[in-house]
């Protein structure tokens, strides 16, 4: 029952952050003098007629919302203009049927081009993300369980370098390094390995990936190292584990059955939470190894000025951020549970 | 009223709510923490109000302090309805009735210095401008709380004290403003046993040298004995029986003081005596149960006591207690 | 509880105390040093820097990313300027925008904390919620956007910095805001009739201004690489050189294919540099600010040193202990003596009652019994005998097979002895599953369910989790757990202590009838003289972690022999004694860093003469050797 709560609550929160982000999305593009068309004029491929077409499309000649002609406040407009025939209702009907605008730059669907990108960007924060974790956690569990030893001090000090380090930094110097050792420089596949068997053309994947995902894990494991440590000794500290050892359990039996769940659990929450500004390392990496995700797709919309790509991949980007702390407070919510039970 | 009551207390009720409104009920479930109390205080007298955890006695404190808001009753201090006063209102009262709490680790500023901290309640008040008469004042609360001398401790930080001494330094803080009242909650549990007599010492000889009345809050029947004139023992927010020390501790009425009589340890194996242990732990005060409150529990229920609340009735002239089982 | 002593220390301000600690620290000094050196650095670049940044001195395709050389320590960039100089500069710029951001983060974060811990209410709700939003709206993207939307300029960088970097702060200045505000003081405060201003400035904010400092060395680190970031993806503020500028020029404008290392790693070392920096100096400050113990139980404890066996007294005994001695290992000091020479015997369904008050050695001699000290501890000498294995000489391996089977420990189960994410019959099946392997696997759930009856809880408490129980529940529940492998000896440890006298009450019934029918013999660890009265056969009576004194429980009532006990007892209420007033023991019990040199009662002592204060009291035996005493006076009269 409590449980079924929790869920409800988180859900219905997720979804009123989404709706924020989208509302926020929508008029922070409009802050802009002119409209988003007007924006992109300068882009030469966009002919007078493409833009008038754009702007009836998306009813940019329309006002804004009712009452407001646009988001200048000295302005005022009419208040009884039918509401669904407003650019925020527009822009709202359209998002509901996946369409995000046409990019300025390409023309293509905007929707089209960053669903593309997606993948690729999944891929690599999967990758990352999953090493980080699993190098994170091991090296903290073993520098909490011998603290105060060298081992401690020095995974310690390896984990607060780490983490120290500018992500696109770290990936500047182990491009310049890879470049001079054979490692390929750009891009997720070598051109032309489409006529490849599809084994070789996953191996030269992996290949391009190598470096991205090694930048990306040595970032992030330095944090989930420090948190892992440091919730473990607060765990190993705590009188259920004299416990356990009084119970006569070996080490190893405590730390797996008693000391690890436990642990792990502010983890889940700092994973979560961590996600917004993970996402901001990924932006980094991809732009340094010119890995086509959605990082460097917002990157190049924001050199080009191409302000459709760059909302839809604003908008698609918080909306992933969000879900992801959807799904880390549901797992959370089996881990612990005094969670789940009145 | 009386002339000598410096404190009355009537029908005392404080409700607080159970978590919130839910979409699907508006209504909340009261947790009943007072639920009708009644007492007098006179003037520089002793009254240990006795009871386990859940029974209101803290909440009770907190009402008389003002520091919550009764759901219901009247509390009366010097014949002047102070039930529901406003922050400003009640500013004067304050200096009247203070407070010491149960932890002496817990309730010092760790940041202040034992000055700052004594000293405190006059700025608040702004009593007394000048540094000369505060420091007199200080002075003398601090020697009168028995940290002598009191420019030994001024400067220092609660962490440099003891718990005894902590305990001393609430005290004083508290008798800075020679209050005529003092709420003592607990105030030795956390202490060990070899200096818990200095503190009940200290606040006994505060009342013969200052006037000072005090409301006794503990858990423990068996540190009331010497120190209290009248005992009132509370369970799920009613007082179940009040009387003086002796006939609390000597002839106790009501089953429910009975049995907590019988279970406190007396420190001589010689007198191993039978104990009347109640079965259960305390119900939850938001589902109290039927008639008496006390009747799931206890060891001499009879039919009637589930269906009729008792109210305290008069036992002799000092000595009432709420059972039916002694109406006559 | 009550422990410390007056130090004799001469009166400090919380600043000096801070860095009397802060000094000692490693991490956080290097950490110091690290931003200080930058800081001077950017103050005194001008004079620093071996070139004029602003002078456009002739500059030919030749000079473009020429290698360090005696003119260019550090070589030139893509516009053929000296790299040193445009670092020296660099920093400048990058420490600005970091401290300015940070302060406006700050601020923001600061003020939205104070007020939702402290008014609480929709107030709270509004502002929290509103940072939940912020929390999860990733910050790069939004900080881009805002500053293509906009215009980059230092201004304009510091701001969106500033106002995105604030929601951390906020969270965790609220968190301790409601901390500081559920504390005890606050509301001492209040009773005095101080106002919501003088309780924020007097009470919160000081207690809310450490966290403070802490986040502050955080969020300047996050700016830094916030500013470098942005300026690398293009969107710096192309009039001022950061670090980040520079690498954004150098990545974008050919210094990776002209093998050019020097223009990336310079800057970058800038950034890491003052990273981390800041970092050590966070991690060093927390560490002094919010101290955490040393140690946890899972390090590996020193091995018990071997000492000479002394004769048993009675092999019929089920525990022996014999002259049992147990220091804390104190770096640098002289070990602290938690336990000296302790001896006592339990025979069969015998209770024993360990009395003493806080910091008298019991807990470290009832944990020493099983070896389960923490590592400071060690036994330096004297033997634990049980049945017929000396376990001070035993194996980790073998020890553990007596642990819990033969003898097991009832921690106080009101606290946290429990573990919160297991249900409370799985902890139970548990200690069955380790110790007695030929046990049937079915069979099991059936035990656990009879212990838990055994007990007196219901048995569909049994997959419940330890939260789901009330206090008194928990205490049984631990002693239901220790009961799980027909052990021979229990020990128990303050197992009533923090429980109402009612649950006290049945617990102490619980633990006496279980004594009676399943023939258990009782160590029973405790502050309250009470208690053992009602229970126990033997007393030990431990001070400053020596014996007291040790006998029959009614000798130790009606006749003790050492002022300790007689005068602990006088302090102690009697309810059949009612009027009789309570004395207390002046003074305080010894700090084991600071045992006094004689008898260590000697300075709480009422009898004390000058041999007190100089020699250790030798234990005396009366009766026989039924009644043990640790006194000059007992010598002298016997």
């Amino acid at each position: 029952m409590k449980r079924w709560r929790y869920l409800l609550n988180k859900i219905s929160w997720a979804l009123f952050t989404i709706i924020f982000v989208i509302i926020l999305n929508f008029f922070l593009f409009r802050i802009l003098p002119g409209d988003p068309a007007r924006a992109g004029v300068r882009d030469p491929r966009l002919t007078k007629e493409n833009i008038e077409a754009i702007r009836v499309r998306y009813g940019l000649d329309k006002p804004i919302v009712n009452c407001f002609e646009s988001l200048n406040p000295i302005k005022l407009g009419s208040c009884t203009v039918n509401p669904l025939d407003t650019q925020f209702f527009i822009y709202m009907g359209n998002l509901l049927q996946g369409d995000m605008m046409i990019s300025f730059h390409t023309n293509r669907p905007v929707t089209e081009i960053l669903s593309e990108r997606l993948g690729n960007t999944i891929l690599l924060i999967g990758a990352g993300q999953i090493l980080a974790i699993i190098f994170g956690v091991l090296f903290g569990m073993f520098s909490a369980w011998k603290a105060r030893t060298a081992i401690d001090y020095g995974s310690l000090t390896i984990s607060l370098v780490a983490w120290s380090l500018p992500t696109f930094w770290l990936g500047v110097i182990l491009l310049f390094w890879g470049s001079n050792h054979g490692m390929p420089i750009a891009g997720m596949s070598t051109p032309g390995m489409s006529s490849y068997p599809l084994l070789s053309q996953w191996g030269d994947i992996a290949k391009h990936m190598l470096l991205p995902t090694l930048t990306y894990t040595i970032v992030y494991m330095g944090e989930y190292m420090l948190i892992m440590r440091s919730s473990l000794l607060d765990v190993l500290s705590e009188d259920y584990i004299l416990t356990a050892k009084a119970k006569g359990l070996s080490v190893f039996q405590i730390l797996k059955d008693h000391a690890i769940t436990n642990a792990m659990l502010p983890l889940v929450t700092i994973i979560a939470i961590n996600l917004g500004f993970t996402v901001g390392g990924v932006i980094q990496i991809e732009t340094v190894f010119s890995w086509p995700g959605l990082g460097m797709t917002t990157v190049e919309a924001l050199n080009r000025r191409d302000f459709p790509v760059l909302q839809g991949a604003f908008l698609l980007i918080a909306v992933a951020v969000i879900l992801s702390n959807l799904l880390a407070d549901l797992a959370y919510s089996y881990l612990d549970p005094r969670v789940k039970t009145e | 009223m009386s002339q000598e009551n410096i404190l009355e207390v009537r029908g005392l009720k404080k409700y607080f709510e159970a978590g919130r409104p839910s979409l699907f009920s508006r209504n909340v479930p009261q947790v009943h923490a007072v639920d009708g109390v009644n007492l007098d205080l006179r003037k520089s007298e002793v009254i240990a109000l006795v009871g386990e955890s859940g029974c209101g006695k803290s909440t009770l404190s907190l009402l008389l302090m003002g520091l919550e808001d009764p759901t219901e009753g009247r509390i009366t201090f010097e014949g002047r309805d102070i039930t529901h006063l406003t922050d400003t209102q009640r500013k004067g009262l304050r200096r009247k009735i203070q407070m010491v709490f149960q932890d002496p680790y817990e309730s010092l500023n760790p940041t202040q210095t034992i000055e700052e901290i004594v000293a405190e309640p006059l700025y608040v008040h702004k009593l007394d401008v000048s540094k000369n008469i505060v420091d007199e004042k200080v002075k003398k609360a601090m020697e009168d709380a028995g940290l002598k001398p009191a420019e030994v401790y001024l400067k220092r930080h609660p962490h440099e004290l003891s718990g005894g001494q902590r305990q001393r330094v609430v005290i004083a803080s508290a008798l800075v403003l020679e209050p005529e009242i003092i709420l003592a909650d607990e105030p030795v549990s956390m202490l060990d046993v070899s200096i818990r007599a200095e503190i009940i010492n200290l606040l006994a000889e505060l009342r013969i040298t200052r006037q000072i009345a005090v409301i006794f809050i503990t858990h423990d029947l068996g540190s009331v004995g010497f120190f209290a004139d009248r005992v009132a023992v509370m369970y799920l927010g009613r007082i179940v029986e009040i009387g003086t020390m002796l006939d609390v501790l000597e002839k106790p009425q009501h089953p429910y003081t009975k049995a907590l009589l019988s279970v406190i340890p007396v420190p001589n194996p010689r007198l191993r005596h039978e104990r009347i242990i109640l079965q259960g732990e305390t119900p939850n005060p938001i589902n109290l149960p039927t008639g008496c409150r006390f009747h799931p529990r206890c060891p001499v229920a009879i039919p009637a006591c589930k269906a009729s609340d008792p109210a305290l009735m008069q036992i002799s002239k000092t000595q009432q207690a709420a059972c039916i089982l002694l109406v006559k | 509880m009550e422990a410390q002593i007056v130090k004799p220390t001469q009166a400090t301000t919380r600043f000096q105390d801070f860095w009397g600690v802060f000094r000692k620290n490693y991490m956080g000094l290097v950490g110091l040093m690290m931003l200080v050196s930058a800081i001077l650095v950017a103050i005194f670049a001008p004079v620093l820097s071996p070139y004029d940044p602003s002078s456009t001195f002739d500059v030919t395709t030749s000079d473009i990313y020429n290698p360090p050389s005696s003119t260019h320590w550090l070589g030139t960039d893509d516009a053929g300027q000296d790299v040193l100089t445009n670092f020296i500069f660099g920093a400048r710029v990058s420490l600005t925008i970091g401290f300015f951001a940070a302060f406006i983060s700050l601020a923001i974060g600061g003020v939205f904390g104070i007020i939702a811990g402290f008014y609480g209410g929709r107030t709270e709700e509004v502002l929290m919620r509103f940072t939940d939003i912020m929390l999860v709206i990733p910050d790069l993207p939004l900080m881009m956007v805002l500053i293509a939307l906009t215009k980059p300029s230092i201004i304009n960088i510091i701001i969106v910095i500033g106002a995105l970097y604030w929601t951390t702060t906020a969270r965790v200045v609220r968190s301790q805001t409601l901390a500081v505000k559920s504390r005890k003081f606050v509301l001492r405060a209040r009773a005095i009739g101080a106002g919501k201003g003088h309780i924020i400035r007097h009470h919160i904010l000081p207690l809310v201004l450490p966290i403070l400092v802490v986040q502050a060395v955080l969020v300047v680190s996050s700016a830094v690489l916030a500013e470098s970031t942005l300026s690398f993806l293009g969107l710096g503020d192309p009039t001022a050189l950061s670090w980040g500028q520079m690498l954004n020029y150098a990545f974008g404008r050919g210094a990776m294919s002209t093998g050019a290392w020097w223009a990336l790693v310079v800057p970058g070392f800038g950034i890491v540099w003052v990273v981390l920096g800041l970092t050590l100096l966070g991690q060093g400050l927390e560490q002094v600010l919010n101290p955490r113990l040393d140690t946890h139980h899972l390090m590996p404890s020193r091995p018990p040193v071997k000492s000479e066996a002394a004769k048993r007294s009675d092999e019929e005994t089920l525990l022996e202990v014999k002259n049992l001695s147990i220091n804390y290992v104190n770096d640098g000091h002289a070990p602290a003596r938690a336990v000296e020479n302790i001896s006592f015997t339990l025979k069969k369904g015998e209770l024993i009652g360990l009395v003493g008050e806080s910091g008298c050695g019991k807990t470290t001699l009832m944990l020493g019994l099983l070896r389960l000290l923490p590592s400071a501890g060690q036994i330096v000498n004297g033997q634990v005998y049980f049945k017929d294995q000396e376990l001070t000489a035993l194996s980790e391996t073998e020890l553990n097979k007596v642990r819990w089977r033969g003898v097991s420990i009832v921690f106080q189960g009101a606290m946290n002895a429990l573990n919160p994410v297991r249900t409370v019959g799985d902890q139970i099946a548990e200690a069955i599953i380790q110790h007695l392997p030929d046990f049937d696997s079915k069979n099991i759930p059936g035990r656990v369910t009879d212990l838990l009856e055994l007990v007196g809880i219901a048995a569909e408490h049994k997959d419940q989790y330890p939260h789901q129980y009330s206090g008194g529940m928990r205490q049984r529940a631990m002693i239901a757990m220790a009961l799980a492998c027909n052990p021979e000896v229990v020990i128990a440890d303050e197992p009533t202590t923090a429980l109402d006298v009612m649950i006290q009450a049945q617990i102490l019934e619980l633990l006496d009838e279980l004594r009676k029918k399943l023939g258990l013999a009782i160590v029973f660890v405790t502050h309250d003289l009470g208690v053992v009265a009602e229970m126990c056969d033997k007393v030990l009576v431990m001070y400053g972690g020596v014996t007291a004194e040790y006998a029959e429980v009614d000798t130790i009532y009606n006749m003790p022999r050492h002022p300790y006990t007689q005068e602990l007892l006088k302090a102690f209420p009697d309810l059949t004694k009612p009027k009789k007033k309570l004395s207390s023991i002046p003074g305080y019990p010894p700090r084991l860093d600071a045992l006094p040199s004689g008898c260590r009662f000697a300075p709480r002592c009422p009898a004390a003469f000058d041999r007190c204060r100089t020699e250790q009291p030798a234990l005396h035996e009366l009766a026989g050797d039924t009644h043990i005493v640790s006194c000059h006076l007992v010598e002298a009269s016997k």
